[in-house]
Order: structure tokens, then C-alpha cells, then sequence
């Protein structure tokens, strides 16, 4: 049994979606609570799932949870925050084969969509309605080890400081796991007020994927559902500037071998489909294929660096380029990075270019569909951007873009940050 | 052409094994229902094969650290372009990887298979090496170790395997070192082609959206037989029992302190080693996996975070089994884990542990077998192994017993064969 992409009102601000295909072996059911970021509420938020990871009325102990999870063969329950756009989405999630590969032939849809349900609707609290002071205690030190730990990746912690430095001050700059300040004073009363905030206010997308019965889930989701009193808010596009001033530079020193340049660029404001598919187009061909130009100049050509790449953020219309490179190469690496781009303004690339960089793009959007995380990832995308276009539609749009479509979308984009994060002069 | 089909009927699938008459083994999984095709071709070499001969030669060659990475990038580059550029035309998603005992070489794609298969099966059977792109390549080869240099979690594995190993080369960082790729030449890099890249010590494992006979129709087509099959023989390298130190740790640009702690299992051959694989992630499953006692234990002092997980890493001749994550405290985490080890190894492993363990690992193996990189890197794991069935791993795990996890934790879980990395941060 297989169907495309399902959507449908379950109560006021709560929507259920499902997409099924025979040829998985597994189920994927989430709950994704979005919320608008918001500086001030983000950090109890960000705490609210690693404490429901912990337990539920049903089974409020954490190690009795886990060997219920064994039980079901392994199946995985995760909790997490996301960041869409200028929302906070607070994520859960279980994972597990579908009845038809158990080794006893047991239900499994049945329990996991329950399980989830409980996690989420039904907390061990106490008769207050507050969570443990113990969990709470521990979920803070581990929240706050979490948002610390964001410098261990540094090119992930790079990219993340150019966009805050861009963004500053803007909805879509605030971090999704909040600020360490805040995080100290998380109580398990102020804690257990984000939770219900949430799952009041937010809007919730439910989403089962996988090759089992949706129809199942949809109906526990709805008795759990029509228990709770809601008042969502409406979701708002988050927008940003369109059009940069002036180029802000900004260095940090810190202890790396390996020095990290990232450009933030704004992309212009993208009037309609066919602009938004030929600037996806254009930052694929400047610098997010193996055959890009950044690839083939930055990294091949001068032989620069290890990865030198484009990346388009469609929920905010962001543009980032960044690479590894050694502190002295880093105004070559810049010049022949914005070279780069005025080529492809004054339309200095090839047919054969444009058909590769669409037809790589459109496999991958063929293989959205192979995987579960994938087709939810997309379909929230869709979601947030007020779409539903499938991955087949997007891959038709691609075949419309032309040559001068993506010279204009190149035209569009203004330089706004340069940021660099560089070795200690001392320890040079 | 030898030709054998081999299914599961616990997953309602199958895969067909070709002796192609050129030489070349191929094992072939096609999945209904798919979109993407996943083809690797696999050399039997990694970083561990730093000295070697074939029958012709009259000694041993030792060669620079990093040399099977390095002709891994290499081998993109044909006289006649560059295989990226190939694949440009088919839309095909390329890449490669080197790993301590493989190099693979793979597209994945969703359209035009027949035309990505020939160019796979191409361009890596034609080697072109010039001093000038050996030079290039140092360049680029150079920026991703610095990359490396600069991550916490490569450097606390590879300082876990310093103090592990004496002598093997596991110990050995994958892409070598700046110094030591300086080293490496065109010549050196024929050497290690024409020992390492012939059929009989290579496979081809495509998964997915593919036809068995466009395979076939690609391999008579393009692979030509080599003159002779090549007899490898290995340097033998003598690894004591014992571990070389039982701490190490370096200063870093982390938040918290990493660690790995690891036991150093027995050399072993490829088929015992992955079968014993199996097994030991149940072990540690149940040791410190997130059902049990001691992981709470521990998670509730605040020594460990979500970040805690174990790995079973096995070779051709090399196993460990490591514990890992993010801690305050890394030498109690290693000090409660040694004496849960030890407790176990006196007493047993709990019967309900480990029935939990066992169904929770069955579940996580079927999801192997969904995916189809997975597919085709199961295929080909099993393959240099020395097995035919990828789902006999899925029989050694609903088949494991109590009686072979308390033998495994006896000769694989050694507390005086362990080793404790640490890696800190620089204000610690």
C-alpha cells in the first residue's frame, strides 16, 4: 500500500501527515512542535524534550523507558530540537521495524505511536504539574554541555557565527538550543511552563512515514488530542533584510590548525517559483556540486583547500559560502571566491554546466523519497514555506530555469558578512 | 559465469552473486520500489597496508603513511578528464572513501545507470599519475588534514589507538601526514595501483533501482581480465597482546573533555572478526548500552551525556571495542565501566539483559538492509570477509546465546587490555 503525500486537519493548529511505501521495513512517527524563536522563551523551551525524553506516567522510569525501546526491537526514540526558519521546533520521534519484521510477528505500529503519545501528551509530573527536580537538574548541565559544545565542530561553529553576526539581533539569529546565562536558571517549575506554553501554543505536524498503516497512529494521535486545550498561534513567515548595505568583516582567534573563511550573502528577495528554482540553480552551480565552480577553481584549480562550498537556506533566502584554508591563503581564497560569482553574472559558464548541475540536483530529489528522513525533512520545508510541492514538482520547476534566469539570481546576491576564524597569532 | 542467487526469508529479499569470466566478483541487490541506484567498486587495501610485495617482486615496499588515501584522490584524474566531469553528464552523485582496510569508489544515482556504471567501472581501472598532480593533490590533501588536526573526536580515536596498538598500522592516522604525503611520488603510487587494484582482490556491489543484466551488458563491455592475477603478500607486523599505555591526552579547542575507552580484542581473521563484530555490539549493549544499569549509573551522577555510545571497530586482522562520549569525569567513566566489566566477567551476563540486547540489535540490523548505500556496503564487508550471505549476519544475531556473550567478554573485554584517551579542553 502505498500513497503520496497526506494532509489533514486533526484539531485546531494540530495537522497529521503521512506518506507510505511498501518497499520500506520500518516506521517513522514524529511530532514536531513548532514554535517562533523567541530570545527570551527559547532556552526552557530547548529543555522541555531531553526532559520528556526521560519518562511518562505510564513508564516514568528512564532505564524501564530504554528496555521498553529494546523490547520493541530497538526501536529508537528521540528527542531534539530543530531549527526552521525563524521557528524553534521542538522534535519527537520513534523509530522501528514495522510488524512484518518482528521476530514473533508482534504489533508494532500500535505501541510506538502510544509510546510517542505518552511521551508527549501524558509527562510524569508531579500533582502540580511540574516535572522532576532531579531530571530537571540533569537535562540543565546537559542542555548547557550541549550549547558549549557547539564550538567542537568548527566548521559548523563558524557557519553558525557568520549567520549570527549577520542576523544579529533578528528572530532567525536566535540559537535553537538558547544561551548558557538562561540555561542557569531553569527550574523545573519554569521548565514545566514551557512545556505546556508548547503544547498549547505551538503548531503541531504530526508525520508518519514508512510502509505501516497510518491509520493506526491517526487514531491514537486523535483520542490523545481531543483531551487538550488549545490556542495555537498562527505561523508567520520570519523575513530578513533582502539586500546587504554594506560588507561587515568580522575575525575570531581560537586554538585551530586550520583556518575557516565564511561569506554571508543576501540573495535579493525572490519574487516567484521560478526565481526561487533558478537561484537554488545558480548556488548549486557556483559551489554545491563536485563540478561547481568553487569546487572546481578554489579547490582543484589552486589547490587551496579541502571543501569550498555554496549552500542555499530556502526558509530564509540566506546564501553561505565557506571553506578550510590556511591563514595566508585567505585573501586568495576570497578574491577568486567573489571572481567566482562575477563569472557567472556576466555569464561566463557553459550549457553543459547548467545540465549538470540540474541534473544532479534533480537525483537528488528522485532520492528524497528513499528515505524517511528525508521526505519529512522536506515536506516540513514545504510546510513552513506555506507549500506542498513534492520533490517531482521541484525537479519540473529545475527543467523551466534558463541561462539568463540564473545570471539575474546572480545579480541578485550582495555580500553582507565576511567572517574568519583563525589561529592565535601566538600560536603561529 | 557462476551465477547464485541468495535470499532471505526473513526479509523478502534477494541478492544474486556473479563470477564475471574477466575475474571480477559482483554481487548485485536490486530493490523494488527504489529510485536510486548505489554502486561501489572496492579494493581490498586501506591505510593499513604500509608494506607489501606481489609474487614479481623481489622485496617488501614500505610506503609513506597515507599512500592508499592519496591514490584514492588520485585515481579521479584520467588522461582524458577528470571522472567528475564524467559523471557531470549523467547526473550521477559521485564520491570515494578510504577506510583502515578498503577504498571504494561510488556513485549513486537515479537515471542513466548503465552510462555512471561505465564510468565507474572505467576510470578506476585506469591509472594516471604525473608529477605535477601528485603536487596538486598534496595541496588539497594537506587542507584536509589540517582539517582533521582541528577535530576533537578524530584526534581522541586516533590517540585511543596509539595507546592500544604497539605496531599495527590502525594506529596510524588514514590520511597520514603532511610530511609524510611529501614523500609520496608517481612511481610509489603505480606501485601500490598495480599490487592493490586487480579483480580478483576487488568488488563490484550495486543496491536499488537497477537491472542485473545492464550490469552485465557494462562489466563485458568494459572490464577487461587483468594479464595475471596478482598474489598479495602483507607485511607481517608483530602486535603483542598487551597495550602499548593505558592513558593518553592531549589539550584541545573543546568545551568539555572527550574520551574513548577502549579494550583491545585479538588479531582474528576477516570472518571471525565480523561475525565477532556482531556479537561484541551486543556485549556492549548490555554492559553500558542506554538500558542498562550501569549506563543510568552514570548518567545520573552527571558523568556521561547523550553524547555516551560504543563501537565495535573490526578489521581484517585487528578488533577493539570502544566506549565514548563527552565527561567531566572521563576516568571514572572508565573506572565504572572496567568494574561492571569485571563484575560480569565473574558473574554472567544477565538473561534479561541480554534477550532485551539481542532483539534490540536485530531490530537496527534490519535497517541495514533498507538503504541501499547500506545494502551495498554490507555486500561488500561480507564479501572481503570471505563469506557469500549478507543475511547470515542477521542469523548470527537472532542466534546469539548467553554462552557466547560470557566467552566474548573473557577474551574481548579484557580490563588489563584497556586504554583510556582523553583529549581537554586547553583551560582545563
Amino acid at each position: 500500500m502505498n500513497n503520496q503525500f497526506q494532509r489533514e486537519r486533526l484539531c485546531d493548529g494540530v495537522h497529521f501527515s503521512s506518506v507510505t511505501d511498501s518497499k520500506f521495513k520500518h516506521n517513522r512517527i514524529t511530532a514536531n512542535l513548532f514554535l517562533k524563536l523567541d530570545r527570551a522563551a527559547v532556552t526552557d523551551n530547548a529543555i522541555v524534550p531531553f526532559i520528556l525524553r526521560k519518562g511518562c506516567r505510564e513508564c516514568p522510569d528512564f532505564t524501564r523507558l530504554n528496555q521498553r525501546l529494546c523490547e520493541l526491537y530497538g526501536a529508537s526514540l528521540s528527542c531534539d530540537v530543530a531549527k526552521f526558519g525563524g521557528y524553534q521546533v521542538l522534535e519527537i520521534s520513534i523509530y522501528g521495524v514495522d510488524d512484518r519484521f518482528t521476530l514473533g510477528g508482534e504489533a508494532m505500529v500500535e505501541p510506538c505511536a502510544r509510546l510517542l503519545t505518552d511521551i508527549l501528551l501524558d509527562p510524569n509530573v508531579d500533582t502540580n504539574g511540574v516535572f522532576d527536580a532531579h531530571d530537571v537538574e540533569i537535562e540543565k548541565q546537559q542542555l548547557i554541555d550541549t550549547i558549549e559544545s557547539q564550538i567542537n565542530d568548527k566548521r559548523v561553529y563558524a557557519l553558525s557565527r557568520c549567520k549570527s553576526i549577520m542576523c544579529e539581533g533578528e528572530t532567525i539569529a536566535v540559537d535553537k538550543y538558547g544561551y548558557i546565562e538562561d540555561a542557569e536558571q531553569i527550574t523545573a517549575k519554569s521548565a514545566a511552563g514551557a512545556y505546556r506554553r508548547a503544547i498549547e501554543t505551538a503548531q503541531i505536524e504530526l508525520f508518519f512515514n514508512g510502509c505501516g498503516n497510518p491509520e493506526t497512529a491517526k487514531r491514537i494521535f486523535m483520542e490523545a488530542f481531543s483531551k487538550i486545550r488549545r490556542k495555537p498561534a498562527p505561523i508567520e513567515t520570519v523575513s530578513t533584510a533582502v539586500r546587504a548595505d554594506q560588507v561587515r568583516e568580522v575575525k575570531d582567534e581560537m586554538d585551530v590548525a586550520q583556518s575557516k573563511l565564511v561569506m554571508g550573502f543576501r540573495t535579493g528577495g525572490i519574487p516567484d517559483r521560478r526565481a526561487f528554482g533558478a537561484m537554488r540553480m545558480m548556488v548549486a552551480l557556483f559551489g554545491g556540486t563536485p563540478n561547481s565552480r568553487l569546487f572546481t577553481y578554489v579547490r582543484e584549480k589552486l589547490s587551496l583547500c579541502y571543501y569550498c562550498a555554496a549552500r542555499f537556506d530556502r526558509l530564509t533566502g540566506l546564501m553561505f559560502v565557506d571553506s578550510g584554508v590556511e591563514k595566508q591563503n585567505k585573501q586568495k581564497a576570497y578574491d577568486e571566491i567573489l571572481n567566482q560569482l562575477e563569472c557567472i553574472r556576466r555569464g561566463d559558464f557553459t550549457d553543459e554546466e547548467i545540465t549538470a548541475t540540474r541534473m544532479l540536483m534533480q537525483t537528488s530529489l528522485k532520492a528524497v523519497g528513499d528515505s524517511l528522513g528525508a521526505t519529512e525533512e522536506w515536506y516540513l520545508t514545504q510546510i513552513m514555506a506555506g507549500a506542498t510541492l513534492s520533490p517531482a514538482d521541484e525537479s519540473a520547476l529545475l527543467d523551466k530555469v534558463t541561462r539568463g534566469d540564473i545570471i539575474e539570481a546572480a545579480k541578485r546576491v550582495t555580500l553582507d558578512t565576511v567572517y574568519f576564524l583563525t589561529g592565535k597569532e601566538a600560536a603561529q | 559465469m557462476e551465477r547464485t542467487v541468495i535470499k532471505s526469508a526473513r526479509l523478502g529479499q534477494e541478492m544474486v552473486k556473479i563470477k564475471h569470466p574477466s575475474g571480477l566478483t559482483m554481487l548485485l541487490c536490486p530493490m523494488l520500489g527504489y529510485s536510486t541506484a548505489y554502486a561501489t567498486f572496492t579494493a581490498n587495501v586501506g591505510s593499513v597496508d604500509t608494506g607489501f610485495k606481489t609474487q614479481d617482486d623481489d622485496a617488501f615496499v614500505d610506503v609513506p603513511e597515507g599512500i592508499a588515501h592519496f591514490l584514492e584522490h588520485k585515481m579521479f584524474e584520467n588522461e582524458d578528464g577528470d571522472a567528475f566531469a564524467k559523471y557531470a553528464k549523467t547526473g550521477a552523485s559521485a564520491n570515494a572513501y578510504t577506510s583502515f582496510d578498503k577504498t571504494a569508489y561510488l556513485f549513486a544515482c537515479t537515471d542513466r545507470f548503465e552510462e555512471s556504471l561505465e564510468i565507474l567501472l572505467d576510470f578506476v581501472r585506469r591509472p594516471y599519475f604525473t608529477k605535477e598532480s601528485v603536487q596538486k593533490e598534496q595541496g588539497i590533501i594537506g587542507q584536509e588534514i589540517r582539517m582533521y588536526d582541528d577535530d576533537g573526536e578524530w584526534r581522541v580515536q586516533f590517540n585511543l589507538l596509539q595507546a592500544l596498538y604497539h605496531n599495527h598500522p590502525v594506529r596510524i592516522d588514514i590520511a597520514g601526514t603532511v610530511e609524510s604525503i611529501a614523500e609520496i611520488d608517481d612511481q610509489l603510487l603505480y606501485r601500490c595501483y598495480r599490487t592493490f587494484y586487480n579483480l580478483n582482490n576487488m568488488v563490484l556491489c550495486v543496491a536499488g533501482n537497477f537491472d542485473i543484466d545492464a550490469v552485465l551488458r557494462v562489466a563485458d563491455r568494459v572490464i577487461k581480465p587483468d594479464e595475471k592475477p596478482v598474489e598479495i603478500e602483507r607485511r607481517h607486523v608483530d602486535e603483542p597482546e598487551d597495550i602499548c599505555k593505558p592513558l593518553v591526552e592531549q589539550k584541545f579547542a573543546v568545551a568539555a573533555p572527550l574520551f574513548q575507552f577502549g579494550f583491545k580484542g585479538c588479531g582474528g581473521n576477516p570472518r571471525e572478526n565480523l561475525k565477532n563484530q556482531i556479537l561484541d555490539e551486543i556485549l556492549a549493549e548490555i554492559i553500558a548500552g542506554d538500558a542498562s544499569p550501569l549506563y543510568r549509573r552514570m548518567y545520573d551522577a552527571g558523568i556521561i551525556n547523550s553524547t555516551f555510545g560504543s563501537e565495535i571497530m573490526a578489521g581484517r586482522d585487528y578488533m577493539c571495542a570502544i566506549f565514548s562520549g563527552e565527561s567531566r569525569e572521563p576516568e571514572r567513566v572508565a573506572k565504572e565501566i572496567k568494574a561492571e566489566v569485571a563484575r560480569m566477567r565473574r558473574e554472567g551476563v544477565d538473561q534479561k539483559m541480554f534477550e532485551l540486547c539481542r532483539r534490540a540489535t536485530y531490530g537496527r540490523y534490519i535497517g541495514m538492509y533498507t538503504r541501499t548505500a547500506s545494502v551495498a556496503g554490507l555486500m561488500s564487508a561480507v564479501y572481503f570477509a570471505g563469506m557469500d550471505d549478507m543475511y547470515a549476519l542477521l542469523d548470527i544475531v537472532a542466534n546469539a546465546t548467553p554462552d557466547q556473550m560470557n566467552e566474548r567478554l573473557q577474551i574481548a573485554f579484557n580490563p588489563e587490555r584497556s586504554a583510556l584517551s582523553i583529549v581537554r579542553p586547553l583551560d582545563e
